[in-house]
């Protein structure tokens, strides 16, 4: 996870499977990028909470809350979740990232924040950009255009 | 002794991995230079237990392209198999194949992918051959999927698979030479922690 205030661009690389989570207060300038890999932390001994969708996003809008972020005011962009590997049976590894996109959704739903824009599913890995300067989130891949959220 | 993550294995373990990549490295060589038609030449492999981070940078730069062929171990062990390939591997197998050449992974066809897939299968089945035989149990495989994506994206397919078991990959990696070009490869094989432990029991034990 990483956060930010007033300038800067935030950058999480190759998204696959994963989401990547963009929270922006324009107000204060202050925004957050987020990269889960799982949709659920379950009863792990949270090592790493910011690889799970919940945990994530929840010690998130913690962090955020401490710089002065106002929740009301989010605007939030979610890429990612692909399918990696088409396989045969359309068991676990196949369908991980749609697993993220729904837990992702779930959780943000569930905190009363609104998702703006989403580029997820298809079978591309994405890299996803936030400027903190204005909120624009960009999303780099290989062989397509590049293309603002 | 049980292991909890693949951190935890110890010097005899990851000898015994490496015994088994070398054994599997020797029977893929051999059925690589039967399909493609030139000597095939294997190094003595390198197991290392690699954060995702590690893995990556070892391979090259998050949003380079890169392809790999995974297959799902089932029956007695269960896990996952990924073989990576480089531009210059893939391009070395459609030249012998094919005799094409295959300087972007844009001008890669049905065949060319399908030439690839059978090499990378054809390697993930031949450790996994000798790992069965070794330990004496039975392994099922998927048939095999294949992908062309970025080297992050690609490397988190086996860490979610993992997840919640271990926050690191088992890395088998080595040389290749395929008639005279030297080519790398690179495989991921990750058992999951119960299947490893039942490997280690049946494999360290009756020496230790």
């Amino acid at each position: 996870m990483k956060i930010a205030r007033r300038e800067g661009v935030l950058i999480t690389y190759a998204l696959g499977s994963c989401i990547g989570i963009s929270l922006y207060d324009p107000m204060i300038k202050l925004g957050a990028l987020i990269h889960i890999m799982l949709p659920e932390a379950g009863n792990q001994d949270a090592s790493n909470v910011f690889k799970f969708a919940d945990t994530g996003i929840r010690e998130t809008l913690r962090k955020m809350a401490l710089f002065g972020g106002v929740k009301s005011r989010y605007q939030c962009k979610i890429a990612g979740g692909a399918k990696m590997f088409e396989m045969m049976k359309g068991n676990g590894i196949g369908n991980i990232g749609a697993r993220n996109s729904q837990n992702v959704e779930n959780v943000l739903r569930a905190e009363g924040i609104r998702i703006l824009r989403r580029d997820v599913g298809a079978n591309y890995a994405r890299t996803m950009l936030l400027d903190v300067a204005d909120g624009t989130v960009k999303i780099r891949t290989a062989g397509h255009p590049e293309i603002t959220l | 002794m049980k292991i909890a993550r693949y951190e935890d294995m110890d010097d005899m373990s990851k000898d015994m991995m490496k015994e088994i990549g070398s054994i599997g490295t020797g029977n893929a060589a051999t059925a690589l230079s039967g399909l493609l038609g030139v000597d095939v030449e294997m190094t003595l492999p390198k197991v290392e237990i690699l954060e995702y981070n590690e893995v990556v940078e070892c391979l090259g730069d998050p949003e380079e392209l890169i392809s790999g062929v995974l297959v799902q171990m089932g029956g007695n062990v269960n896990g996952i198999m990924l073989f990576v390939m480089k531009l210059n591997f893939v391009d070395e197998v459609a030249k012998l194949m094919l005799h094409k050449s295959v300087s972007d992974y844009s001008e890669m066809g049905e065949m060319e992918i399908s030439a690839a897939t059978e090499v990378g299968n054809i390697i993930i089945s031949s450790y996994v051959g000798s790992l069965s035989k070794l330990a004496d149990v039975e392994i099922s495989l998927s048939v095999p999927g294949f992908a062309i994506n970025m080297l992050g994206a690609i490397m988190t397919v086996p860490m979610a698979e993992l997840g919640y078991e271990s926050d690191k990959l088992m890395m088998i990696s080595g040389k290749c030479i395929m008639g005279q070009k030297n080519v790398e490869s690179n495989l991921l094989m990750l058992p999951d922690i119960e299947s490893l432990n039942y490997l280690m029991d049946r494999l360290v034990k009756p020496y230790e």
